[in-house]
């Protein structure tokens, strides 16, 4: 039948992944927001920011997300109408639509969204989900004999755009009293980064989608943050995260860029004590290299529209396993987790630490995973096994598993709640 | 004397007892300090930092559709007659979408039963242990000192220059 077509979307802050349930790939993964560049009177939605041609330099950005919830419907209904349109070219009316929501979403927020959902767009029918479940679902589904799918409950850590959510999910339901929340995401460590650059080397503090990129690249988690400050406080090349990062100039190339790739990936061949191993014909190279330009490498970077990062390369997602660092008085993740654990019952502890999942697209920084077990296992009763796997691809995860519920058998019959 | 270094708010009342009255106002209370560090994770969660300076009604002018030249002149037409700034505010109040905080307040959370989960509910909660690493303002290193007027924190000499050259009380309105 065509028209059980199930229309999947992961409404979420800073991107929306929407396509048609049952396949693998969302059809369109779009920053959820709408923004001006300079130069122009018109705003620009969705994908179209992410065309090549276009000179987001000093955009002006609108989003309909404050905090993880829906404040602005009407931009959301203009952006979604877009997406449906143009990108996904489906006929609301015919289709039904699998929607995400965050985690404890306001009454008031869910009503305004019923009535975009059934009023403006006429679909068939609606099915709010939220973003762990799916996640659990997922997973379950990938690995049929792991302890997620046996035990059908796992630990979500979802580290969003907003906040970051450790949600206990049993028998495919989100335990929403064991749900804990910390109040720090992508969103806030982008604009931190942005805050230390400026600051430090060049404005860019409307340059969000430039920080993005530069965040995604070169940030990375420590495992040991006193011996990395120790390294990033050495001069010339002994420096291992010192990198370059290169502004678009707006005429050979609008993308920024790492100058150096090879330095930029550097960190991740450090031993433990904090050395990088001896092949001695990279070595060889990098000393000539630095031989040869040492005056531009002291540069002032400002003429040349660079900037080089060291320390904030990790400071920045460093705030997510420390908010109190940067004033917050909120606990970390790795403690976020074990209040989430322990307000479950106790018989699922066990269970529970060892399936802790990593979605969301801050977890995508290197060593991510490695960190968070480094923290999390002295808090532990050493009993218990922890075992944390990330998400084959943390962007996408929840939509997946919004998919692969849509085409279930059973999801047609049973879930789908019709226009009152 | 370490913990106390480390917790910024104790460290002020024990000290403003010291010093004499004049200069307790010339250092910043406690309660501005805590205005300042919410300010500062206030401004981690704005869209657009730098924006600061463009006028609200900048926006107004923009609009999604292709017609956008006309509405802007028609805009300005009507802009003829003149408003109060008292009205005038009041629009972009109403046309302004409300923001996360109004809407928490209007659901009004805190009157459900403790039992209830809820979004304030789900709040991960203070830190099991106060102790807190400072990085330097200026060079993002492990830090020292507190700057006595707005209380950043800096790692040197060199750095406290800079920051009272710079961004001292930044965050401070």
């Amino acid at each position: 039948m065509a028209s059980n077509v199930v229309v999947v979307l992961d409404n979420g802050g800073g991107l929306i992944k929407a396509g048609i349930g049952g396949e693998r790939d969302p059809t369109a993964v779009v920053p959820n927001c709408t923004a001006r560049p300079l130069s122009s009177k018109k705003f620009l939605l969705a994908d179209q920011l992410l065309s090549p041609t276009e000179d987001l330099t000093s955009a002006v950005l609108r989003r309909p997300f404050d905090r993880g919830y829906l404040i602005n419907h009407d931009l959301q209904s203009t952006i979604w109408s877009h997406i449906f349109s143009s990108l996904l070219h489906i006929t609301p009316s015919s289709s039904s639509l699998l929607l995400t929501e965050p985690l404890f979403n306001l009454p008031s927020i869910q009503r305004a969204t019923d009535e975009i959902v059934f009023e403006e767009f006429n679909f068939k029918s609606l099915f709010v989900s939220d973003s762990p479940s799916l996640v659990h679902l997922y997973e379950a589904s990938r690995r049929p004999y792991d302890v997620v799918s046996k035990a059908q409950c796992s630990l979500v850590v979802d580290v969003g755009f907003s906040f970051t959510h450790a949600a206990p999910v049993f028998q495919n339901f989100t335990v929403n009293y064991g749900v804990k929340r910390m109040d720090l995401g992508g969103k806030a460590l982008t604009n931190y980064l942005k805050e230390l650059v400026s600051y430090r080397s060049i404005n860019v503090m409307d340059e969000t989608f430039l920080m993005d990129d530069v965040k995604e690249k070169l940030c990375f988690v420590s495992t040991d943050v006193a011996r990395d400050l120790q390294i990033a406080r050495r001069r010339g090349s002994d420096n291992y995260f010192r990198c370059t990062y290169v502004l678009p100039d707006g005429i050979t190339h609008t993308k920024g860029f790492i100058k150096d790739p090879v330095e930029a990936q550097r960190f991740l061949k450090l031993s433990e004590d904090g050395e990088l191993p001896h092949s001695e014909g990279t070595e060889e190279a990098d000393q000539t290299e630095v031989k040869s330009k040492p005056s531009e490498r002291n540069k002032v970077d400002l003429t040349k529209n660079e900037f080089s990062l060291s320390n904030e390369r990790f400071l920045v997602p460093e705030m997510i396993f420390r908010p109190a660092d940067l004033g917050m008085n909120q606990a970390g993740l790795a403690e976020c987790i074990v209040r989430a654990v322990n307000s479950c019952h106790p018989h699922l502890h066990p269970v529970l630490y060892e399936s802790i999942i990593l979605t969301g697209g801050s977890t995508l920084f290197p060593g991510f995973a490695k960190r968070l077990e480094n923290e999390l296992r002295p808090l532990v009763p050493d009993v218990y096994q922890v075992k944390i796997t990330t998400q084959e691809d943390p962007i996408l995860g929840v939509w997946r598993g919004g998919s692969l519920l849509a085409s279930s058998d059973s999801f047609i019959s049973s879930y789908l709640e019709g226009k009152d | 004397m370490d913990d106390d270094v480390s917790n910024s708010l104790r460290r002020m009342s024990t000290r403003a007892r010291k010093v004499a009255p004049k200069m307790v106002a010339a250092l910043a209370s406690t309660d501005n300090r805590t205005q300042a560090i919410l300010a500062r994770l206030e401004a981690l969660e704005n869209d657009n930092p730098g924006a600061e300076v463009v006028e609200p009604n900048d926006d107004d002018d923009a609009s999604l559709d292709e017609d956008d030249d006309q509405v802007y002149h028609k805009k300005q037409s009507k802009g003829t007659k003149r408003k109060t700034r008292q009205a005038k505010a009041l629009e972009t109040a109403k046309k302004a979408p409300r923001t996360f905080l109004e809407l928490l307040h209007d659901a009004n959370l805190e009157s459900l039963p403790p039992h209830v989960p809820s979004y304030l509910r789900a709040a991960v909660g203070p830190p099991s242990s106060t102790c807190r690493r400072h990085f330097c303002t200026v060079c993002g290193f492990s830090a020292k000192y507190t700057c006595v007027r707005c209380g950043m924190r800096f790692c040197a000499a060199r750095c406290q220059n800079i920051h009272n050259d710079t961004r001292c009380l930044k965050f401070v309105a």
